[in-house]
């Protein structure tokens, strides 16, 4: 899109591509699924995409874990036991972008062979900014776009991420952690995050030895008696275990994200989004407060407290 | 407001495994601030393209080193216009010999990289071309 571009040429581009979306078109979805990275066009999808409460269609899987950790090879597995099941399913894959120069390598399709013809899979790559706990921004709306489309299931596989990186909680029906095997001892799995977060635990390369018993780790410490149960289970890509288990327990999981808690949660993050990128726009402004702290003497907590008082006065 | 970042598909087409090429190109623009997708080896012409249309990439760059270059890049270029992709640039790279270079370009390949190319050559006609884009 050029810089002169009008609001009303971006109307036209968007109500063509909206209508072609409509039909049915996989061009126009590819399309949506990239505008919705420049704000201007992410606010008319928002409104395209009309409600705040979305019919919810679809089941939103979501699979995290290590780097490395077999997340790409085991969607790219679970992929025709889906569609032999007759679901469609639509995923997201993100991998990390550079901090240095904004690149990325998206390499997570290469585990991810879908037949040419097969209509019922549609896969997309995400570059993940660093600092946003492995999920690609704007997710919420893409998932939208995904779910409206007609997709009955729609995979994210987050970037690599650590213990703390729980926010994909936020966005899915169902969280999935991988577990690859001799990651920790039973000190590990006591530990806060993500383990408290997920739905189920995997531990993959379960044809590896040590599998067996970093399950069996992972099932004693995460189901003590008087907790709430955490199912542990164990699959090998490589030898095609437990995966057909795997999508039985996906399929009857409950749906997670039509809990008035998370609408509330959507909201609050999108509210911080809008706010931050505000705040970013208004550096001026931060330079100016600065300079009457050094010249009021006020200490860092006033100075921020008459930053953020500005910033929300003028902040429409 | 900002561009946004270019996507640039790379692709091995047919039956040629040596990739190590590709992947050092991948980093090199990687390195230069694009989204590359490297969806790896052995691809058809149409999962290519499949590729191409499913991340709506700006710019699709096939290696090949299997010396079937005329006979996998113009049914790629046709299959991208059959799709509606006209707007998808096409590089080619590999040992593509000078003589071929030209029905290359004239069945639609935007530019050829052949023996001998430079990384900084390549990343630099990225740059400029797409300094110069717009969609």
């Amino acid at each position: 899109m050029q810089a002169g571009e009008s609001a009303q040429d971006l109307d036209l581009v968007l109500k063509s591509l909206w209508a072609a979306y409509q039909q049915g078109e996989r061009r126009a979805l590819a399309r949506l699924l990239t505008l919705v990275d420049q704000a201007a066009y992410r606010r008319t999808i928002y409104k395209c995409l009309a409600h705040a409460f979305p019919e919810q269609t679809s089941l939103t899987v979501a699979v995290t874990g290590s780097p490395g950790a077999g997340k790409s090879t085991l969607i790219g597995k679970l992929l025709p036991l889906l569609r032999q099941q007759g679901r469609t399913v639509a995923v997201l894959a993100c991998d990390p972008r550079s901090p240095l120069t904004g690149g990325a390598l998206l390499g997570d399709r290469i585990r991810m062979p879908v037949p040419v013809d097969e209509q019922g899979i549609y896969i997309r790559s995400l570059a993940t900014p660093p600092g946003r706990q492995g999920i690609a921004e704007n997710l919420d709306v893409r998932i939208a776009l995904l779910e409206k489309f007609g997709f009955d299931w729609v995979v994210i596989e987050t970037v690599g991420v650590g213990q703390a990186d729980v926010a994909i909680g936020d966005l899915v029906d169902f969280l999935v952690l991988l577990i690859p095997p001799e990651s920790g001892d039973e000190i590990q799995w006591e530990k806060a995050g993500l383990l408290e977060i997920a739905d189920l635990v995997v531990v993959s390369k379960g044809d590896l030895p040590g599998a067996a018993r970093t399950a069996a780790q992972l099932q004693q410490t995460l189901n003590l008696p008087g907790f709430p149960p955490k199912p542990v289970t164990v699959v090998s890509a490589a030898k095609n275990l437990g995966l057909s288990d795997l999508v039985s327990r996906l399929m009857q999981s409950p749906r997670r994200r039509r809990l008035q808690e998370y609408y509330a949660r959507r909201l609050l993050l999108l509210a911080q989004e809008i706010l931050a990128e505000r705040f970013a726009e208004k550096k001026d402004l931060v330079a100016r407060v600065l300079e009457e702290a050094r010249q009021n003497g006020w200490d860092t907590w006033e100075a921020a407290c008459e930053l953020a008082r500005r910033l929300s006065e003028n902040g429409h | 407001m900002a561009a946004r970042t270019r996507r640039i598909v790379l692709a091995k087409v047919g039956l040629d495994g040596h990739d190590r090429g590709i992947k050092v190109v991948a980093r090199a623009l990687r390195d230069a601030g694009f989204e590359v997708i490297y969806p790896g080896l052995w691809l058809s012409p149409e999962a290519v393209v499949r590729v191409v249309a499913e991340e709506d990439a700006d710019w699709l760059g096939i290696s090949l080193l299997s010396g079937a270059h005329l006979i996998l890049v113009p049914k790629v270029v046709e299959l991208l216009r059959q799709q509606g992709l006209h707007h998808v640039r096409v590089v080619v790279g590999g040992t593509i010999p000078e003589e071929d270079v030209a029905a290359l370009l004239a069945c639609g390949v935007a530019k050829v990289f052949g023996p001998g190319s430079s990384l900084s050559d390549i990343v630099r006609y990225f740059q400029d071309v797409d300094s110069h884009a717009s969609r």
